[in-house]
């Protein structure tokens, strides 16, 4: 090759590094964000999962909004009053509401969201909030299809401003399911010509939250606008907001490290301490609502030995477990509800007071008390995913059962749809259990365990629901936290599980990204955030 | 020649009902469901919802509702991705898988002769050895190394090019293209090196030489043709290896093509979406396999078919 050739191929070369170099990576008036794998719908009615919920929660706005720290304020209702039995809430919308497309936002269009999602032809799994989480009047049979009559359902619109809900018991709890995740409202001319369109294609989608949805690529990423008829777009300070899909963490950290992303939807594991040290003050770490929990094979012997269930769950070092082997921030836990709402004050297990020293000597005592020794040692599995976040807490957990008790443990890691089907097949000694929070109180764990014979835990415990039957007539939240209290007493002294950590959620945020801050419930929306 | 082709795309035809019916019952023997979930839904909501996808019917009469379906074009509904249908998720990953594969192939096809045509020619000359290491590393390291290596190289140490996603044009194409083009280089060098050796040696190269035909002419018209052969043999099945796309590059570069699709799909039990893009695999794998005799059997008389 002549010189000149060579020449020739090398300014080439540079001019396209430069090309890549000087090419705008991201305008700054979009808030790029990651939401980790694929959400899984974008339809507001049947949506499960939190990060769709992210994006919805900018397009759509409930009833009750929350703000930057997930404090409930009001959202499409400036306010609200509830009956004096507690059993009745009347929402006052605000005036001159409107849809993105200009259309009045009306009371009805509430009531059809609710509507939509209990209507079985929609297979929605959230009308669940509706008819369990809190107990609306005619809710149930919408849901379970013994009546199509909408006008038995206990939400109404007496006029274009006010919604009505009618419940069976009172349920201080109402009002955080009132937020965008579990009622969005439908815009019913939209929805009768598209159909579920109306919630995907740009073209034709009519939304009433603080963005409009610009952009939708299956698998890459959901591109938001700032939605001009929303009634407080003067303070919606940033024009556009991204959603990335990037589902392997390892990718999504150098995304961030690359300024692709500015929020990121999670951190790896192994680089959290690397992090800490690397990016100072970047990397987020809170509480949320997502316990853990190993719960016993009641059904199982020598599992229905309390003595036996006690042992193993006091030769659980926590703070060793979450701090030194699996490393992820988890915060230990003694309490199965406790730990989120800090007006709630529920229960510990007995020796949560205790050293770890005179809990594992406590623990050994039982086991032998239970029968077993080093000439008979217990022999278990442990039920959990693949994940390796969960295999790490289970060979931590297996190891400390080693050591304390001598216990011989072999960790059973299933693929997650496998793990969740083995939990009613009863086919499991310790199942590494974990419960996500609807929201940020304690009765959404509590009412998960009743009824206490239900399959699955098999824990026949009629004082625990009858406990739980008290609560839920007491309407003031005060009253009904402490006859909460006494119930989740009921049930951890039972052991039937070892409460073990309450997991965070780990975010790396850029330093010019100001408004993001820690939301037990995860609730983070663009709107009230601003990028400097 | 039509009747060889027929015959192929009836075979490939009979291959895939197969394949369908198999991944179909497979699917099915996989423990959980696309609903299974630790959260307390009545027991008549999750019929209902069980019963909306057809997943309350014996499997037999499900079998038949998907085959029914599929012969109208029709892949059904997902139900990880409960706002597309498993046509739309297709439409919308295949081409981004396409893209990458095509790239992919055409640089691995290019580069990987090249390195092996001056390996060949110039034998334990510097060449030779430089192809040889690039091949021996593109072998070794595995796509989960070399992709977050570059990754971390390219985009967040140079700021050359993005880490991953696909809104960036061409400049998102460059790292996948080339991390998924490295082992196919490294095979297609080898293979085109070694032939092109043994090729060199045969009796009608010898023949073409003795008749005092130019280096140039013998090397081109003479050696190559014999030469390639293998490399048309391999480049076949990679072409669909590639052009369905790397279910590892999509998720390392977070590519919206139809791998990630795939293995979301599996984990999720979306038997509808595990179905569909499992025959695409499947489609695109015959064809090129077909596609591969016929160039075969164009560039050599003795594999030539029916005519």
């Amino acid at each position: 090759m002549t010189s000149h050739g060579l020449k020739k191929i090398l300014s080439g070369l540079a001019l396209v590094a430069l090309l890549a170099a000087g090419a705008p990576a991201f305008a700054d008036d979009t808030l790029d964000r990651g939401v980790g794998s694929e959400w899984s719908s974008l339809d507001p009615q049947v949506n499960f999962d939190a990060a769709a919920a992210w994006i919805l929660a900018d397009a759509y706005e409930g009833l009750v909004n929350f703000d930057s720290k997930g404090a409930l304020i009001p959202g499409a209702a400036e306010s609200w009053d509830m009956s004096e039995d507690g059993k009745t809430y009347t929402f006052h919308l605000r005036d001159g509401l409107k849809w993105s497309n200009g259309d009045a936002l009306v009371a009805q269009d509430f009531v059809n969201g609710i509507l939509r999602t209990l209507n079985p032809e929609t297979a929605s799994e959230k009308g669940y909030y509706f008819y369990s989480t809190i107990q609306i009047t005619g809710a149930s049979a919408l849901a379970n299809g013994e009546t199509a009559d909408t006008a038995t359902l206990g939400v109404t619109a007496p006029d274009a401003r006010t919604v009505v809900v009618q419940m069976e018991t009172p349920a201080p709890h109402m009002l955080q399911l009132m937020g965008s995740f579990q009622l969005a409202p439908l815009h019913g001319p939209s929805f009768a010509a598209n159909g579920t369109a109306t919630f995907i294609d740009p073209a034709l989608v009519v939304s009433n939250g603080a963005y409009v949805i610009k952009e939708v690529v299956p698998q890459s990423h959901v591109l938001l606008e700032r939605n001009p008829t929303y009634w407080d777009a003067a303070n919606v300070k940033i024009p556009f907001v991204k959603y990335h899909v990037t589902e392997d963490v390892g990718t999504e950290l150098k995304r961030y490290q690359a300024g692709e992303i500015d929020i990121t939807y999670d951190v790896p594991l192994a680089q959290m301490d690397s992090l800490m040290t690397d990016l100072p003050g970047q990397l987020l770490t809170f509480p949320s609502t997502y316990l853990i929990y190993y719960s016993f094979n009641l059904s199982l012997p020598p599992f229905d030995n309390i003595d036996l269930r006690r042992a193993l769950s006091l030769a659980i070092d926590r703070d060793v477990l979450e701090g030194k082997i699996v490393k992820g921030g988890a915060i230990p836990t003694f309490s199965y509800a406790g730990g989120f709402d800090p007006a709630y004050s529920g229960p510990q297990i007995a020796e949560a007071a205790m050293t770890q020293p005179e809990r594992e000597a406590l623990a050994q005592e039982l086991y032998a008390k239970a029968g077993f020794g080093p000439d008979n040692p217990l022999k278990l599995s442990i039920a959990s995913t693949v994940a390796e976040i969960n295999t790490k807490r289970a060979n931590g957990i297996a190891l400390m059962w080693k050591k304390v008790l001598g216990v011989q443990t072999e960790v059973n890691a299933q693929e997650r749809k496998a793990w969740l089907d083995l939990f009613y097949t009863d086919d499991w000694g310790v199942f590494a259990d974990n419960l996500v929070g609807d929201f940020a109180g304690p009765e959404t764990f509590l009412s998960y365990m009743r009824p206490s014979a239900e399959p699955g835990y098999d824990w026949v415990k009629p004082e625990y629901d009858a406990a739980m039957d008290v609560a839920a007539q007491i309407p003031d939240l005060a009253g009904r936290y402490l006859a909460l209290a006494a119930a989740e007493k009921i049930l951890l002294e039972d052991y039937i599980f070892a409460p073990i950590a309450i997991e965070p959620y780990r975010h790396l945020v850029k330093p010019n990204v100001k408004g993001f801050e820690p939301s037990v419930a995860g609730y983070h929306n663009s709107q009230f955030m601003t990028l400097d | 020649m039509i009747p060889f082709v027929a015959k192929r795309l009836w075979n490939g035809l009979l291959t895939l009902a197969a394949l369908a019916s198999l991944t179909f019952f497979i699917m099915r023997l996989a423990p959980g469901g696309p609903f299974s979930r630790n959260r307390k839904i009545s027991p008549e909501v999750q019929a209902n919802i069980e019963a909306a996808f057809h997943l309350d019917e014996p499997v037999v009469r499900q079998f038949a509702r998907y085959i029914w379906g599929l012969m109208r074009g029709d892949l059904g509904p997902s139900t990880r991705f409960r706002d597309y249908s498993v046509n739309d998720l297709i439409a919308s990953g295949l081409p981004t898988s396409l893209t990458i594969g095509f790239w992919a192939i055409l640089v691995a096809g290019l580069v990987g002769i090249a390195l092996g045509l001056a390996g060949a020619l110039r034998r334990n000359g510097w060449t030779d050895y430089a192809a040889g290491t690039i091949g021996v590393i593109g072998i070794a390291i595995p796509i989960f190394i070399i992709g977050p290596l570059m990754q971390a190289y390219f985009s967040v140490y140079l700021g050359w090019l993005p880490v991953g996603g696909w809104n960036e044009g061409w400049r998102s194409l460059v790292l996948p293209v080339l991390v998924l083009a490295l082992p196919n280089i490294a095979y297609i060098s080898r293979l085109t090196r070694s032939s092109l050796i043994e090729s060199q040696r045969e009796n009608h190269v010898r023949t073409a030489r003795a008749k005092g035909i130019g280096p140039t002419r013998v090397l081109w018209g003479h050696v190559m043709t014999g030469a390639l052969l293998p490399v048309i043999a391999y480049l076949g099945p990679a072409c669909a290896a590639l052009i369905t796309g790397s279910i590892l590059i999509e998720t390392v570069f977070a590519l919206p093509g139809i791998g990630r699709f795939f293995v979301d799909a599996a984990l999720n039990r979306d038997y509808p979406l595990v179905m569909g893009i499992t025959l695409v695999y499947g489609g695109f794998l015959i064809v090129f396999n077909i596609l591969t005799d016929l160039v075969r059997g164009w560039l050599d008389p003795r594999v030539r078919h029916g005519t």
